[in-house]
This record gives C-alpha cells, sequence and structure tokens, in this order.
C-alpha cells in the first residue's frame, strides 16, 4: 500500500517527551499514565503539533508495554486506548499508534525470549486497534523490531508498519546492528516505510540516512534530535530555523517522512514542514543487489562466496550424537571453525529421526547468532522446521531449498516471502533430476516464475543445478556446468552448488572436488557450499577471487597467506598426553589421544592417562602451585583429548562415554555464568554427563531435569547475593520432588556455612571441589 | 565512545585468579583478544551531575527519583552537596565476542572475562577523570557502587532512569535485576567544596572480606 496516498511528504510530529517535560513532570513519573490522569493535556500537545503542520501524530505509548506498566496498576488496553482517543480528539489525518523498545534485552544477552517479546508487542497492537498505522521506533536490537513487525503484521489487521532505529555514529545501534542489515531485513519482512529517529542529531544522521538509502526502495523516514544536547544542561543545540536547514538536507537522499525527536518542538516541525513543502521528492531508482545478511554484517552475493556445509549430521555419527544429547556447544564449535577457514554464510541442517526438527532448528539458529556474525542458510525438507529456523533468525536468511514439484512451490515459497529470506531452488521435480542441461534451465525457469508471481524479488533466488556423482555418470558434470551457464547468463540468476558429491566413490577425492570448483566458479558458480576446513577448497575459492578481479589489489588473499608461516605445532610423539593436558596444549593433547587409540582402549586412556593427569593439576592448583587460568588450559587441552574418543567411540560401538549423569544451572534472576561453564568442562573432563540448564534459570526447570532422568547430583551455581535466595528456593523444591537428588552449591558470594544454611549438601570453593563433589556422589 | 591505547595486564590476570607470570602461550591469547576487543568494542558512558539532599529515607538525587539508602553510602557522601552518576559499558559486542571466546576455548572465554573486566575498570577511570576535569574546584569521592555495603541494587532501576540510560546506552536490567551488558558498571561519585578525608575504601568495608582470595593470600584487590 502507498503510504503516502497522493502526498508528496509526510509530516510527522516532533517530542512528546520534550513538550511534557517543559509542561513539568515529575522526576520519576510514567508519561504514559498521563493519557488517563490528564487527557486534556496530552491532547493540548497534539494540537499543537497538528496546528504547526503535522499530518500524524504519535501516540503517547512510547513504553505503555506490560513490563513498564506494570507499576502503573493500569493495563495496557486501557493506557493505549486512551491515548490514541487523545490524539484522535487532537484531529490528525493519521494516528500513529507509537511503540518503542520493551525494555530488557532478548536472548543470549538478555533474557527476554523472542516469543514473550512478541507477545508483549502483540498485546500493544491490539490495545491500539482504533490508530491508523503501526509505528516502531527508537529501536536498537533487530530481533526485538522483528517481533514487533511479525505481531504487527500477524495481528495488526494489515495496518501500514513504519520503522525507525536509532544508530550512533559508528553507522551501528547499540545491539550492533548495521544500516544494510536493517533495511534489507525489514524489507524483506514487508514494513511499509523505514529510517532513523533519535540518538543523534540530522548532521550526524545525514551519512547514515545517504547509506539507508541506497539499500531499500521504501520510503525513508527522518526524525531527528534538535542536534546534540549540551552535557551539562541536556538542552539541545539546534534552532527551529538551523533544524529546519539542516532536514532539507535529507530530501535529495530521497527522505519523504519527516519528524523530530528529543527536543524538538511545534516550532522545528513549522519550519522544517515549511522548508520541505518547498521542495520535490526526489526520483529514486534503487536497485538492491543479491544480499543476505545477520543482524550484524551484510553478505553481498557480488562475488562468490563460500557456505560452510558442516552443520549437517548426514553420515556422521558423532554430530547424530551432539543432536540426539542437545549438545549445542558442538554445533557452535562446527560454526566457528567454519567461519576461522574461510565460510561466509552457513548451512544449518539438524534433521535426524527422533529429534524435533523444529525445536532443534530454533535452538540452533537461536544459539547460532549468539556467536557469529555470519548469516544462515536454513537446510530442511521439514516446513514446521523451516518456519522455525525463519523465524528466529533475526536477519536476511537463504532457504534450502524448494524444487520444481508443486508441493515443494506451494509449502516453500511462501515462506520464503513472509520472512523475506532468499532462496536456493533445486533444477529438479516429480519427474525426478533431468539429464539434460536443458530441462534443468527449463525447472529453474518455472521456479523463478512462481517466486516472482508470489513478489519474490529476482535477486532473491538463487538456482542448484545440481552435481550428479562423475564417478556414476561421466557426463553429467558437463551438463550441470551447461545449466548453471545458462541460469547465469540467461536468466541472471545467482548459482548455488554443492560440490563434493561429484567425487563420491573416486579415490582421492579431494583432487576432483578442487578441480570441479574451479570449473565451476569459471562457469558462474556464485555460492559453493562446501567444507571450507579442507585447506585446498578454500584456496580455489580465494584464488579464484583474485583471478577474476574481485579481491582488489589481492587484499583479501595476501590477508589469508601472506602471513608468517604458521608455527608448526610439535610432532605428538615429542609430548605425552599428560605433558601435553598439563600444558593446555590442546592440538597435541588431541594428536596424542589419537596415537594411543591405535593401541589402547578408549576407556584405559581416559581412566588410566586422562584423569589423572588431570587429578595432577588439580592438586598442584590446591596447593596454589598452578592457577585458575592453568587449571582451565589443561581442562581445555583435556576436553580435546575427550572429544577425540568421544568420536572414536561414536564410530566403533555407537555409544558414550559417561560416568553419571549432572545438571547444572545458575539460578534464577542470576545471568553470571562463567563459573558455572568452567565446573562443566572440569565435570566433562571427568567423563561426567552435564545437563547444562544455562542461566537465569527458573525453580521447577531445575526440579523437572533432575526428575525426568533421575539425576542423582544437582549443581547450582550464584554470583549475587540477591539471587540467594533462589537457590535456596530450589534447593528446597528438589528437596520435596527429587529428595534422592544431591546437591553442590557454589558461586563467589556463597560460604560453607551459608551453603549448609540453606541445605546444600556440598558447598564447592571452587570447580575442582565440584568435581570431587561428584565423585564421592558417584562412588557411593 | 572512549577509546583505551591497551588493556591493563596486570589487571586482566588479577581477575583470572592468576598470580604468577604467565607463560609465552597465555600472554599470546591476551594479545590476540586484548587487540580484537580494542577493535571491535564501542565502550561509552554517561552521566549526570545532581545536588544531593540528605532526607531520612535516604539521600535524595535532586532532579531524579534516585534515592540512595543505607548507612555506607551515607557515610560515603557526608559532607557532598553534589554527586556524579555516572554508568559505562562495554556494550552488546562484549557479550557477544565472550560467548563466540567460550566456544573457542574454556581458557578464552576466561581471557576475555579477564580482559573485559579490566577495560570496564578502565574506562571507569577515564570516565571519571574527564566528568572531573569539566569540574572545577571540586574535590571527589571515590566510586561507589550499587551492592557495595548496604546500597541495594534494587536502586539500578532509577539509577538508570535518571542517566536515561537505556536510550543513551542500550543498557537495561534484566528481570532479576541486573545490569544488562554484563560488563557495565553504575556508580556514585560524592563532589564536595571542601576537601574529603582519604577514601577508606578497604577490606575493612568490603562484604567479601571473609572469604576474599586476595585477602587470604595477604594480597588486596585495589
Amino acid at each position: 500500500m502507498n503510504i503516502l496516498d497522493n502526498r508528496s511528504f509526510l509530516i510527522l510530529d516532533g517530542g512528546m517527551g520534550t513538550m511534557l517535560q517543559q509542561g513539568g513532570l515529575a522526576p520519576g513519573a510514567v508519561p504514559e499514565l498521563l493519557n488517563l490522569t490528564d487527557p486534556a493535556r496530552i491532547t493540548a500537545v497534539h494540537q499543537s503539533y497538528i496546528e504547526a503542520g503535522a499530518q500524524a501524530a504519535y501516540t503517547n505509548t512510547f513504553g505503555a508495554n506490560r513490563l513498564k506498566m506494570a507499576k502503573t496498576g493500569h493495563s495496557v488496553t486501557e493506557i493505549i486506548g486512551a491515548a490514541v482517543k487523545n490524539a484522535r480528539a487532537a484531529h490528525p489525518e493519521l494516528v500513529a499508534l507509537d511503540i518503542g523498545p520493551i525494555g530488557q534485552l532478548l536472548e543470549p544477552t538478555g533474557t527476554l525470549s523472542f516469543e514473550e517479546a512478541y507477545d508483549i508487542f502483540r498485546e500493544e497492537i491490539e490495545a491500539g486497534k482504533d490508530a491508523d498505522i503501526l509505528v516502531f521506533e527508537t529501536m536498537t536490537d533487530l530481533g526485538e523490531v522483528r517481533a514487533g513487525v511479525l505481531a504487527a503484521r500477524e495481528h495488526g489487521g494489515g495496518k501500514p508498519v513504519f520503522v525507525t532505529m536509532s544508530f550512533e555514529e559508528n553507522g551501528r545501534t547499540f545491539t550492533g546492528c548495521d544500516i544494510v542489515s536493517m533495511a534489507v531485513t525489514l524489507e524483506g519482512l514487508g514494513v511499509d516505510a523505514l529510517g532513523v529517529n533519535c540518538s543523534l542529531g540530522p548532521d550526524e544522521l545525514l551519512p547514515i540516512v545517504e547509506k539507508l538509502s541506497r539499500w531499500t526502495s521504501l520510503p525513508i523516514i527522518v526524525k531527528p534530535n534538535a542536534g546534540l544536547p549540551d552535557p551539562a544542561t541536556g538542552r539541545y543545540d539546534f534552532d527551529p530555523e538551523r533544524f529546519a536547514a539542516a532536514m532539507t538536507k535529507f530530501v535529495p537522499l530521497g527522505a519523504v517522512i519527516f519528524g523530530g525527536c528529543c527536543g524538538t518542538t511545534p516550532d522545528h516541525i513549522r519550519a522544517a514542514a515549511r522548508a520541505i513543502r518547498a521542495m520535490q521528492p526526489a526520483k529514486r531508482e534503487i536497485r538492491i543487489p543479491p544480499v543476505v545478511c545477520s543482524m550484524t554484517e551484510a553478505v553481498v552475493i557480488d562475488q562468490p562466496r563460500i557456505i560452510g556445509e558442516r552443520i549437517n549430521p548426514t553420515g556422521k555419527k558423532r554430530f547424530q550424537q551432539a543432536l540426539r544429547e542437545k549438545d549445542m556447544d558442538y554445533i557452535l564449535e562446527q560454526a566457528v571453525q567454519q567461519v576461522q577457514a574461510g565460510a561466509e554464510i552457513l548451512d544449518v541442517n539438524v534433521g535426524l529421526p527422533g529429534v524435533d526438527e523444529p525445536e532443534m532448528q530454533k535452538a540452533a539458529v537461536l544459539a547460532l547468532q549468539g556467536i557469529t556474525d555470519a548469516p544462515l542458510q536454513i537446510d530442511t525438507t521439514d516446513p514446521a522446521a523451516l518456519e522455525a529456523g525463519l523465524r528466529h533468525f533475526h536477519g536476511k536468511a537463504i532457504v534450502n531449498s524448494v524444487n520444481g514439484e508443486e508441493k515443494s512451490l506451494r509449502t516453500v515459497l511462501p515462506l520464503v516471502k513472509k520472512y523475506g529470506a532468499a532462496v536456493v531452488g533445486l533444477t529438479l521435480d516429480e519427474n525426478g533430476i533431468p539429464k539434460t542441461a536443458e530441462e534443468r534451465f527449463g525447472i529453474a525457469e518455472r521456479i523463478l516464475s512462481r517466486a516472482l508471481s508470489l513478489g519474490i524479488r529476482r535477486e532473491d533466488v538463487y538456482i542448484d543445478c545440481l552435481t550428479l556423482t562423475a564417478s556414476a555418470e561421466q557426463e553429467g558434470a558437463a551438463e550441470t556446468l551447461k545449466a548453471l551457464h545458462r541460469v547465469k547468463t540467461e536468466l541472471g540468476l545467482r548459482t548455488v552448488l554443492g560440490v563434493s558429491n561429484i567425487s563420491f566413490g573416486l579415490p582421492a577425492r579431494e583432487l576432483v572436488n578442487r578441480t570441479f570448483l574451479t570449473m565451476a566458479l569459471q562457469e558462474g558458480l556464485d555460492l559453493p557450499i562446501m567444507n571450507p576446513n579442507i585447506e585446498s577448497m578454500t584456496a580455489a575459492v580465494r584464488s579464484f577471487r583474485l583471478l577474476a578481479g574481485y579481491d582488489k589489489n589481492s587484499v583479501d588473499y595476501i590477508a589469508a597467506y601472506g602471513g608468517e608461516a604458521p608455527k608448526a605445532a610439535a610432532p605428538a610423539s615429542q609430548v605425552t598426553l599428560e605433558q601435553a593436558v598439563e600444558s593446555g596444549l590442546a592440538a597435541q593433547a588431541a594428536a596424542c589421544t589419537r596415537t594411543l587409540l591405535a593401541e589402547n582402549e578408549p576407556m584405559e586412556i581416559v581412566n588410566g592417562r586422562l584423569i589423572p593427569a588431570l587429578d595432577k593439576v588439580g592438586a598442584a592448583f590446591e596447593a596454589g602451585k598452578v592457577f585458575l587460568p592453568q587449571l582451565i588450559g589443561a581442562a581445555g587441552a583435556a576436553q580435546a583429548a575427550f572429544e577425540v574418543i568421544k568420536q572414536t567411540l561414536c564410530e566403533t560401538q555407537g555409544e558414550t562415554v559417561s560416568s553419571g549423569t549432572i545438571v547444572l544451572a545458575t539460578v534464577k534472576g542470576d545471568i553470571h555464568d562463567i563459573g558455572k561453564n568452567i565446573v562443566k568442562i572440569l565435570l566433562e573432563n571427568y567423563g561426567y554427563r552435564v545437563l547444562d540448564l544455562g542461566r537465569d534459570v527458573p525453580e521447577e526447570t531445575v526440579a523437572d531435569a533432575v526428575e525426568r532422568e533421575h539425576v542423582r547430583l544437582c549443581g547450582l551455581s550464584a554470583l549475587m547475593t540477591t539471587t540467594l535466595p533462589s537457590m535456596e528456593r530450589t534447593i528446597a523444591l528438589l528437596r520435596e520432588r527429587c529428595p534422592w537428588c544431591r546437591v553442590v552449591v557454589g558461586g563467589a558470594v556463597l560460604t560453607a556455612e551459608y551453603a549448609a544454611k540453606i541445605g546444600a549438601d556440598f558447598y564447592a570453593k571452587d570447580a575442582k571441589a565440584t568435581v570431587d563433589a561428584a565423585k564421592q556422589v558417584f562412588a557411593s | 565512545m572512549i577509546r583505551p591505547s591497551g588493556i591493563d595486564r596486570r589487571e586482566t590476570l588479577r581477575y583470572m585468579g592468576m598470580h604468577g607470570k604467565p607463560d609465552a602461550a597465555l600472554e599470546e591469547l591476551l594479545d590476540k583478544w586484548e587487540k580484537r576487543l580494542l577493535e571491535e568494542l564501542s565502550p561509552r558512558y554517561t552521566h549526570r551531575i545532581v545536588p544531593l539532599s540528605f532526607m531520612p529515607e535516604g539521600i535524595l538525587c535532586v532532579g531524579t527519583a534516585l534515592v540512595l539508602t543505607g548507612g555506607d553510602i551515607a557515610g560515603h557522601l557526608a559532607g557532598c552537596g553534589r554527586a556524579a552518576l555516572l554508568c559505562v559499558t562495554l556494550g552488546h559486542r562484549g557479550e557477544h565476542l565472550r560467548r563466540h571466546a567460550g566456544v573457542c576455548s574454556p581458557l578464552e572465554e576466561m581471557a576475555v572475562n579477564g580482559l573485559e573486566n579490566a577495560l570496564v575498570e578502565q574506562i571507569c577511570d577515564m570516565a571519571q577523570e574527564e566528568i572531573l576535569h569539566t569540574l572545577s574546584g571540586v574535590y571527589a569521592t571515590w566510586r561507589f557502587s550499587p551492592g557495595y555495603g548496604d546500597l541495594p541494587i534494587s536502586v539500578q532501576e532509577d539509577f538508570l532512569s535518571a542517566l536515561d540510560a537505556q536510550r543513551r546506552l542500550g543498557v537495561s536490567l534484566s528481570s532479576g535485576g541486573m545490569l544488562m551488558p554484563a560488563k557495565t558498571v553504575t556508580a556514585v561519585i560524592g563532589l564536595s567544596e571542601e576537601p574529603i578525608a582519604k577514601g577508606k575504601r578497604g577490606c575493612g568495608s568490603c562484604d567479601l572480606r571473609s572469604r576474599c582470595l586476595f585477602r587470604a593470600k595477604g594480597e588486596h584487590c585495589q
């Protein structure tokens, strides 16, 4: 819908808070409450802006969410309902429901879940059903904005949605969201206008809006502060004339919706409206290139980009075990390794029989975006898992994949459109994979045309012409490359190819893979899906980018290969496993373990070598001869050794090593988890299976986990005096529901006396002491 | 934004619980992360100078809803007509990088945690210096934070509101009352026209004195 509705420009109002403060507002008072207690005053502020030339009135509801209003004794529905009436009473052309940030941080930095955030916004949107526009402003977290926009799309009755975010001078919001990520993610989600408000004055926002204007085709909103505040007085430094003059500079950039934020008054809006209305809107011709992004980083597909394929359980027993055990750390390690090796996008496939794939896809996406900037590719054949992944990824994802089958087109493409993703189209259909390039090209055309008919951008359709196995169908390689070339040149689409299938059944597969990859790049492959940890493959892409002229002045190539040659690690034979562990040498510990496995049983190595080595470091730590970093370094090395053993056991026996299961949690209200994480590593070193419930864990969740698996030991951590009562409550609940379970507690503020007082069985002064407690419990 | 040129290594090691000399591998690890943190973090602060009004229920920071309660803060601010309210944060990127380090190895997580703890204190020092530099002829106390002595951390909500810290710094409170991002500090600096007796911060006024590991070794933390 055209939100401008024949207007050249849309003028919004200015600061509500500024006007209320000018009229006197007690410190700590809740401005939203005035909607009920002094409606005439609110309507008067709206009127003053309308008289100044504003066409839209933002309701006085910036913080009117259930968390912030809880202390007022009034419901969100009451406050927002009154606010919309108060705005309407001033007779603006449009009433905009103003929605600000919730005020709590989303997971993983904070504790608010995406679903809770969604529901908080839903309530506000439903309470504001009589408004004409839904506005999210002063937002800094793209994840939170997505929760709001999805709530608006699903509960807003089709009202136009505006979003403005607040950027700092470095071009990022406080949460690290960058301009391109904001623009492509929100345009993909179907908002009607987007832009910037607050944080800075018009001059500082100019470069930000300039960049934004190149990355969105939507109408642009500019709602700056009245300059910058004086640090001593808090007063903003732009008078109305200066503000108006500065605002006119946004018109040539394509901004068409204007208003003011902190420090602006009706006089600022009057002056700005007059100056802007004397101008003509800029004509814009925006072509957004193919691009995907996370919250923090955009990857433009303007040259070959590596999609890492390792987050996928197919044929990997260790990965399958990790999925079954919900071992997220293992999955995250795969991500970090691949990005370090050169992956720019990560494929995420967590489908396995017996695993709740939608739940796992959601958990993986949430955890991955908390530790990496790489955009994700959601790889699944389950539509529910696809939607779970897309809903929780706070950027623009790639969907892997749709194909030419009617059922696939019908289920996958609407989700791609709804969440604003890009999509990989596989050139196969009901009849399987066609033999010829001609037929595959035909399917690509069909997929494209269906995508376009649903409003998916041409630039967001990537085609996979499918790699067949050369040992089975030798002529297939040429057909794939021919189809790829035609899709690239005739349809102008980006191309994707999983390359390693080409060598299946052949010896020295890496040679064939690398050559095929190079051939495909030359034919126009944009997105190889591959294992970036294989150095020669990543090197092929990097050298291609250099030779094809993408890598200007060979900057990336030199960054990757021009440094000092990496120092060779000491050969495994020169250090023993014990020495490697004691010195915290993870790579050597793993290498030693691999050597030892040739002649020793896995559990012999664990019990005969690893644990005694750890005990020795632990004893030295207790004696004050080594310090915590050395203990943790040793634990890290032992962990690397243990991982090798797990891998072997998985492959040979399909069984896991476990000396017993322990539940760990940082108690409700507490977000400090480094101590708990250290304890976890050490316990795992000693062969215990740890169910890590995370931080800020409710009492019931702890008891549920202990009860479900009849766990014999539970470790609770708290760092703050204020969260000790929550530890006490957790212990009480465990005593009631799981009397068999022993409890060990630790944390900076605890003492042995206090631990005894709240009913714990063990007080652990450090991580080592927790291991001792575990040994005692599981020995009995 | 404040950009220090380095992160205090001695303090970092102290936060890591490292008392001896670190080996070359640990030094290298700390160098790597120190460089990355300085490149990627955007530490910020905001402050506000408020007149103080001593009332029976506590000390009101005039012009805000913040009332500082308890005997310890009263002693700290005795004789001060004004105070600087300060909030410093390393920002959200600090959380992201610490989580990332945790995936790499437990030691890396610990190193990043130590570096960030040292850095946030350094930023506090720099911020305090900048603030005091703008005021002439005043004497300042050391920084006193909610949670010290009997000043409850429940004052954080009014503290953050008084500084508009959510909008200015992106700092908020968790439902459990914790500052987020985690590497965030709030503090009160008392300001007086008269010289202030040498700060009495020390083990005697610290809540952790009975079980402090530094104290046990005959050392101290500041």
